[in-house]
């Protein structure tokens, strides 16, 4: 398993449509993907646990990974945050 | 193979709620139609709208009907419906998580999308702390 922090850096912050986005880019992994923030964890490859967390811009969250493919999978999630999304900002 | 899916609701709940998910996830996963019940509609006509909507929506899979309100005239005639020979599955509590979250289990067979869909909408009413 591995872990690591991701802060939320697009302004809307975790909102329904990247959490869509980042249902689809996870799941074709393998691996588990929980996200926790506030004491909440979350199975990432759920839109509704992800919606659950209510993570705003600036939000540091915690993401673990685990699994056979952990590795691409962490940074296939930590890419869909530092990207924003593809959204504008 | 999929399954279908039939909004069944007042006014255009049904209609927003499909744009709503369009604008969130992008393409839909699965065939979802929609149908409006509007105060003082035919409502034998909407049954055989909902039938002839069902036919067209089954793949062989059968079809999910959502319906807004349980016991309502929407959710009533989703009642009928058992008669027209597709399999269904009737969910009442229509909100825009129970959608969303059925589109994201479009690999599922009706029996499980109903609980997945009962789920996602009970999931998303929150009381919120702040």
């Amino acid at each position: 398993m591995i872990e690591r922090d991701i802060e939320i850096i697009n302004r809307l912050g975790l909102h329904a449509r990247a959490s869509a986005r980042l249902v689809q880019a996870l799941a074709p992994f393998a691996s588990s993907v929980q996200l926790t923030h506030r004491g909440r964890q979350i199975n990432a490859k759920s839109i509704m646990g992800l919606m659950m967390l209510a993570a705003g811009f600036g939000s540091v969250i915690r993401a673990s990974v685990d699994g056979p493919d952990e590795e691409t999978a962490m940074a296939t999630l930590v890419d869909q945050f530092e990207r924003r999304f593809d959204e504008a900002d | 193979m999929a399954v279908g899916i039939l909004l069944l609701t007042h006014g255009g709940i049904g209609q927003a709620l499909i744009a709503a998910t369009r604008g969130v996830v992008g393409p839909l996963s699965l065939r979802v139609a929609s149908l409006a019940y509007n105060n003082g509609d035919d409502v034998l006509a909407l049954e055989n709208s909902a039938g002839r909507a069902l036919t067209d929506l089954d793949a062989g899979e059968g079809v999910l009907v959502l319906t807004d309100v349980y016991g309502a005239t929407p959710s009533n005639v989703s009642a009928r419906l058992v008669s027209h020979g597709v399999a269904i599955r009737r969910v009442s509590g229509l909100n825009l998580p129970m959608l969303l979250r059925v589109l994201n289990y479009a690999d599922q067979p009706l029996d499980s999308l109903a609980q997945i869909a009962a789920s996602g909408a009970r999931t998303g009413v929150v009381i919120d702390a702040a």
